[in-house]
């Protein structure tokens, strides 16, 4: 052990100069609830780059933007030709641009799940008084409100120029709101699936293949069953098939509950395998926030 | 004296490795230096008193808060400096700071007030908000340090605060500690394998070994056991000599040291006793007495000997 010569002692006058001394802080300290609340909006804006750095917000709002394109063709189109409905459904839309929506969700969720892991600073969190599973699951309900964000802004831009061009504001609100309610399942399944995915894996690129392969290779996988069940007449082999993954999920829900065209060619009949696509949705959801509340106690433990 | 930190039995085994050996220690208000080789324990209490690792038995307060039940209560009164990297590279010092802030319940307003007041206190200047990848390893202990006062804690918990940093930006970091414990009336448990830096920063010195405690005492008692003092004199040629050979006719045992006289003040004799009989010998010598002054030991030394003490005993 060897010791370094004494340096000298002489008062070091650097730093001292506007020195008021320290202030104690006496103000209110908030409660977990409250907490866990600064944390979801800090992870909702970081989703989407904000409160990061100039290029951190390119991607999220190049997403956004393209995922508004269809949407605001959809109404010019509607407005000009004067159309009496939308062109498509409401809850059609979000599997129209599902290749955008799982890019989203395989760039941002690495932010809100990977970035403290591969920095350490998870550790800064977990030395602080929020729980771990607070954190996860606050985490995952950042990453879940930017997907709606996401899901659910083209949806708004149809529903305004829907009202503009003067169809009926009831029956255009039910559906939207529909669709609103089954944008949320899908957000809240993806952001299990790609948090779950990148709470794996500290490396960022790895995390975003990854949960694209598992998203859209997943239910193109799905997609090809469905289509060979559909050509032989083995419906049922489709209807099993598409509780496999979140977009055959969704739109199997979208046709069967919500009687939306959603491009699922062996949606689920029967009250019993209907009943079954919801629980299966509802169980991802459940399920993958507690894995993840599970993974980030692992990680408090170590 | 309130304790700050008590470990009772505390053990941490990671299977075959025994990183806490039932550890009874108290710790106190000011500066705590804790001292060990690698792996002698330190980070492991550390963790273990945030309730971040549990111990395999024993237990501790710290605050007064059980570890065991109200590691929140712990964690909201405590700042943690961790030994690694733990910063993000594309968030600024600023922002950062200001976001660990919300996370120990300051509100935002009070969050950005603490942040401005806590950097400045650390010396993080303009390049508080630029992203932190870009930072030397300086800055960074900073914007760390930063982090662990934000909440005007009770208490900060500094783990190897000086690791990577070149000398200026250590006695920098040692001169901030101290001002910590001080100025800011935090109580500071420090941790360094260099031990000589913690001598003139902490109060108090806790050394650990293998995971058990080798000693803990003021840091005064570690320096000032030595009883040795360093006379110089000057005179006519030779009048070192003249006054190491009058003083050891005086009946103090002592020995030349380069240019001073290294006296053995026996611990026997009241100090001041000592001081007068150099004085007068020098005086009735007629040689000029320069100095005298207390042999500051260094905390290595008497770690070293207390290891060569468990060693033999």
């Amino acid at each position: 052990m060897s010791s370094t010569p004494d340096p000298p002692r002489a008062q070091s006058r650097t730093g001292v100069i506007h020195d008021l001394g320290y202030r104690p802080y006496a103000g209110p300290r908030q409660a977990e609830p409250l907490i866990a609340r600064a944390l979801f909006v800090t992870g909702l804006r970081n989703a989407f780059g904000l409160g990061r750095s100039g290029k951190s917000k390119i991607l999220p709002f190049i997403l956004l933007g393209l995922n508004l394109v269809p949407a605001l063709i959809l109404v010019t189109v509607m407005v000009t030709l004067r159309l009496k409905e939308l062109p498509t459904d409401y809850a059609a839309y979000a599997g129209t641009t599902q290749m955008l929506v799982s890019v989203f969700a395989a760039a941002q969720a690495p932010i809100l799940f990977s970035h403290d892991l591969r920095y350490g600073s998870i550790v800064l969190y977990l030395a602080r008084p929020m729980h771990a599973a607070t954190y996860a699951v606050t985490r995952w309900a950042s990453l879940v409100a930017a997907l709606l964000v996401f899901l659910l802004t083209p949806v708004l831009v149809l529903y305004v120029g829907a009202l503009l061009a003067g169809t009926d504001v009831t029956d255009q609100s039910r559906d939207a709101g529909i669709a609103a309610l089954l944008a949320t399942l899908l957000a809240g399944m993806l952001a299990a699936v790609a948090g779950l995915i990148s709470s794996w894996s500290t490396r960022r690129g790895f995390a975003v293949v990854a949960t694209i392969a598992v998203l859209l290779f997943g239910y193109g996988v799905i997609a090809a069953i469905q289509g060979i069940a559909h050509s032989q007449d083995q419906l049922w082999v489709g209807e099993y098939a598409g509780l496999l993954s979140p977009y055959s999920l969704y739109r199997g829900l979208a046709e069967s509950l919500a009687d939306v065209s959603a491009g699922s060619i062996t949606p689920p009949t029967g009250a019993a395998m209907e009943a079954g696509y919801l629980v299966v949705a509802l169980a991802l959801v459940v399920g993958g926030a507690g894995a993840l509340v599970l993974r980030y106690r692992r990680v408090a433990g170590r | 004296m309130g304790d700050t930190i008590r470990t009772e039995q505390l053990t941490k085994d990671f299977g075959s490795v025994v990183a806490l050996d039932r550890l009874d220690v108290a710790i106190g208000e000011g500066v705590t230096g804790l001292v060990g080789a690698n792996g002698a324990g330190k980070s492991t209490l550390i963790k273990i008193l945030l309730g971040l690792l549990a111990p395999t038995s024993g237990g501790a307060t710290v605050l007064g808060h059980d570890i065991a039940t109200e590691g929140a209560a712990i964690r909201g009164l405590v700042g943690y400096m961790p030994e690694h990297d733990c910063l993000p590279s594309d968030v600024s010092a600023s922002d950062f700071v200001v976001h660990l802030a919300q996370m120990s319940g300051l509100p935002r307003h009070a969050a950005r007030e603490r942040t401005a007041d806590v950097l400045r206190h650390v010396g993080l200047g303009e390049e508080r908000y630029r992203p932190m990848g870009g930072y030397s390893t300086g800055m960074k202990q900073r914007a760390k340090l930063a982090q662990a006062l934000v909440h005007d804690p009770r208490l900060v918990l500094l783990d190897e605060p000086t690791n990577g940093l070149d000398p200026a930006a250590r006695e920098e970091m040692l001169h901030l500690i101290q001002r910590i414990g001080a100025d800011f009336g935090i109580a500071a448990l420090v941790t360094s394998h260099l031990l000589g830096e913690l001598e003139r920063v902490s109060d108090h010195v806790v050394v650990l070994d293998g995971g058990r405690l080798l000693r803990a005492s003021a840091t005064t008692d570690f320096l000032h056991t030595t009883g040795t003092l360093l006379v110089e004199v000057i005179g006519d040629h030779g009048a070192q000599d003249l006054m190491g050979n009058a003083l050891a006719a005086a009946g103090l045992p002592c020995r030349p040291r380069g240019h001073v006289i290294a006296v053995e003040a026996t611990a026997s004799s009241a100090e001041q006793d000592v001081h007068d009989l150099i004085r007068d010998t020098a005086c009735a010598l007629g040689v000029g007495l320069v100095r005298i002054q207390v042999d500051h030991r260094r905390i290595e030394d008497v770690f070293r000997e207390g290891e060569e003490h468990v060693i033999h005993a």
